[in-house]
């Protein structure tokens, strides 16, 4: 039988996604899709101790890229928004890399910036060229059924595009600072 | 050789050593890793991210070239600037090598 459960990670909060993805495997629910974005579909399975890992690809995957991930054991299950989904039981890794999708922390701090760059960098000009203005203008406007409903409608769009910005752009110069350290 | 790519690759990482190395007979990603972790006793295993990665870059740089496609797998192979930059690494890890042991190198 399906389950779904209802769960909110930004596009910096992946660590944390790959740890509670393998903590539902255990509890015996296997991610089959998501649906963006806050919803994930399970399937109940026998508990097991499953790594998941999370590559951002954005689309540019290809046929190779597949491959060899499959030659590694990894399982491609699903992708979401740009990122690719893999899973290996944890009983198929014997040395540490073998549990991880990046062995070096360039390639960590690649896929950050390519996070960044076609991400974080549209959702600020959509931010400053659409939301803040329009904010402005309707905060600033006349006080009537419709210039509340705008006035409120985009405040609560500045309050939502304020969060994901501060707290995304936080959170992946720290993994970056992390990684940087390793 | 520009200085662009001299000045990415050498000093060279173990990850990309290792790739261009084994990329002196045509290989495709999987079977470089596994070849790696042969040479080296386990201790270079190179994640498929991190090879895909350093396969593109390297591609796309010029040091290495897409040899022929086998059962869905892209091979490749190291070009002359790549056996140049490796070339480059290997005599200065050789010098490293013998200064470590108190050798002096004379050019």
């Amino acid at each position: 039988m399906n389950k779904t459960k209802l769960r909110f990670f930004t596009i910096a909060d992946y660590e944390e996604e790959e740890i509670w993805l393998r903590e539902q495997h255990k509890n015996g629910l296997r991610l089959i899709r998501m649906i963006p974005p806050c919803f994930f579909i399970f399937e109940e399975c026998t508990p097991e101790d499953v790594v998941y890992r999370l590559d951002y690809k954005n689309g540019s995957q290809n046929r190779d890229y597949m491959q060899m991930f499959c030659d590694y054991g990894w399982e491609y299950f699903a992708h979401c928004v740009g990122w690719m989904y893999f899973r290996k039981p944890a009983s198929e890794i014997q040395v540490e890399n073998d549990g991880e999708i990046f062995s070096d922390e360039q390639s960590k701090i690649d896929m950050i910036q390519y996070v960044i760059k076609t991400r974080m960098l549209p959702v600020f000009v959509v931010f400053l060229c659409c939301v803040f203005p329009n904010w402005l203008k309707a905060v600033s406007g006349k006080l009537d059924v419709m210039g509340i409903f705008f006035g409120s409608f985009f405040s609560v769009l500045m309050v939502l595009y304020l969060y994901l910005l501060i707290h995304c752009g936080r959170k992946l110069r720290k993994l970056k600072n992390k990684y940087m350290r390793q | 050789m520009e200085e662009r790519i001299r000045r990415i690759y050498v000093p060279m990482t173990e990850t990309g050593f290792y790739i261009l190395f084994c990329l002196q007979t045509p290989q495709h990603g999987y079977g470089i890793g596994q070849q790696v972790k042969e040479i080296t006793g386990n201790a270079v295993c190179i994640s498929p991210g991190t090879m895909y990665g350093t396969l593109s870059k390297m591609e796309k740089d010029g040091l290495i070239t897409f040899y022929a496609e086998k059962e869905k797998r892209k091979l490749y192979q190291i070009t002359p600037l790549g056996k140049e930059i490796l070339e480059l690494e290997i005599s200065r890890i050789e010098r490293l090598y013998k200064n470590s042991k108190g050798e002096s190198v004379h050019e």
